[in-house]
């Protein structure tokens, strides 16, 4: 199947990124350096092209109530102009997806999910709308999406729009003018640090890709997006959360609301797991012997395999390597002395606190 | 690209490059192989007077996204690592054929020599994995 390209594809080779095959597009993994765009997403500013997620509208009459019904989160903390993380779960607790809704108005919600999970998501809601008066249209192909995260991010960016950005707080949104160009713009982010995400039509997305970078903002690809949020540790789908692990289990516990007299989908177990507990759990993980580790490691104390690596890899901010493994909880315990297999070697680790790092 | 291609070394189709004094050749990997990782930020060296066999697996480059195998070129013993790339992994990327050398080997086999890719040869493999 030929990849899909964003509307910043020719961009992206002008800049000599590297182009990669993700979530059935072609992606910059990196221009130059991921350790370089990673400290320049830390120290200034970096744009990142997040056009290959999926951005959903729906309207309706009873979007409310059914997003109520199939969010673990509870829209009652949500107001006009704000934002909701949430995740959408199966009976059993598992994740179909994580993504941000926006409240537009209250018959008018935005919501932006995963790249993975676009179809499966617009089939997920499709699928139980049911009696509820609601239409979603997947505006992902004609709309594209970038995020521009850094300590400086609102210095920079607030030269070239219209609002007061020091008026939108964090999860909340605008839609304004940037250089006369019609965005959606959110105080959201994956990078642990300040930041927005942008959304616009597609045939004005050369032109704020133009503006933002000559902010001096560093272009940055999908190899130090990984290496921001593992930092920060957002959990990612597929690896923190998935169709096998719950929101709990992957310690997204405050996502789980009680929401009285909701019936919502997941609801039973993950209240039950939320008061008593998980066998299993999301840790962080620091490595001691030097080496990398990657994704479905095996984690060891006293020669007894007590879970695998989600994710792991180098972090740029702190020099060394560091991960999220999910455990059997008796093990879970900051400090506790691990060993993570590596290529049939054993290294020696400890289960360390996170975050390893965050800025907002 | 630009990639540098030094004069008076061999190469093989698995970018590494060889330099050959006697019966010792140094290895490291090449500019091309470099780039194509990015930031490298671990190198897993074999044990010195360990023995492999040209073309088995030495060792492991790791960047923050990839994991490269550093390729026996030729048949031998490991006499000398580059123990300042345990502490700067990162002089792979920037001296990737001076400081950024990786392993010594005394061969066991000198006829293997022959095997290697001239400079010539090896720049028409990197242009046609670009291409």
């Amino acid at each position: 199947m030929e990849l899909k390209k964003t509307p910043f594809y020719e961009i992206h080779k002008r800049l000599g990124a590297r182009m990669v095959p993700f979530s059935g597009f072609s992606m910059p993994v990196q221009y130059l350096s991921i350790i370089e765009e990673h400290e320049a997403v830390r120290n200034n500013a970096g744009i990142f092209d997040i056009s290959h997620m999926g951005e959903f509208l729906l309207e309706g009459n009873d979007v409310f109530d059914f997003l109520q019904y199939i969010m673990i989160n509870d829209l009652n903390l949500l107001e006009m102009s704000k934002g909701q993380y949430s995740c959408m779960c199966y009976e059993n607790g598992t994740v179909v997806d994580d993504l941000v809704y926006y409240e537009e108005t209250p018959t008018r919600f935005r919501m932006i999910v995963n790249a993975s999970n676009v179809e499966k998501d617009f089939k997920w809601l499709n699928d139980h709308i049911g009696k509820y008066d609601v239409k979603i249209t997947n505006l992902s192909n004609e709309r594209c999406r970038l995020a521009f995260q850094g300590p400086n991010s609102d210095e920079l960016l607030q030269k070239l729009i219209d609002v007061d950005l020091s008026k939108i707080n964090r999860f909340y949104f605008s839609h304004c003018l940037l250089n006369s160009n019609p965005i959606f713009i959110a105080r959201t982010g994956y990078t642990g640090e300040r930041g927005f995400e942008i959304s616009l039509e597609n045939k004005n997305a050369e032109k704020v890709w133009d503006v933002l970078h000559k902010t001096g903002a560093k272009p940055a690809g999908l190899g130090a997006r990984d290496s921001l949020r593992l930092e920060a540790c957002y959990s990612l789908y597929g690896h923190e959360i998935s169709k096998s692990i719950t929101p709990v289990e992957a310690g997204l516990f405050w996502l789980v609301k009680p929401k009285e007299g909701i019936d919502y989908i997941g609801k039973e177990i993950l209240l039950k797991q939320k008061s008593q507990g998980t066998e299993r759990i999301i840790v962080g993980l620091n490595l001691l012997d030097r080496g990398i580790i990657r994704d479905n490691c095996k984690i060891f104390h006293n020669d007894i395999q007590i879970g695998y690596v989600t994710s792991g890899g180098y972090s740029p901010t702190l020099k060394k390597t560091i991960g999220l493994g999910l455990v059997k909880k008796d093990y879970s315990n900051v400090n506790t002395e691990i060993k993570i297999e590596i290529r049939k070697k054993l290294l020696k680790g400890i289960i360390a606190e996170i975050p390893f790092y965050r800025n907002v | 690209m630009d990639y540098k291609f030094p004069e008076g070394l061999k190469y093989t189709a698995t970018h590494e490059w060889v330099l050959l004094k006697d019966d010792v050749a140094t290895v490291g990997i090449t500019d091309y192989a470099q780039h194509q990782l990015g930031d490298i930020v671990y190198v897993e060296m074999p044990d010195l007077g360990m023995v492999f066999e040209r073309g088995s697996n030495a060792g492991e480059i790791e960047s923050v996204k990839a994991v490269g195998e550093i390729i026996m070129p030729l048949s031998g013993e490991i006499i000398e690592t580059n123990s300042k790339i345990i502490d700067n992994p990162e002089l792979v990327n920037s001296s990737p054929f001076e400081e950024g050398w990786i392993i010594k080997i005394k061969l066991s086999h000198t006829d293997e020599i022959e095997e290697l890719v001239s400079k010539e040869d090896y720049i028409k493999i990197v242009e046609s994995e670009e291409a």
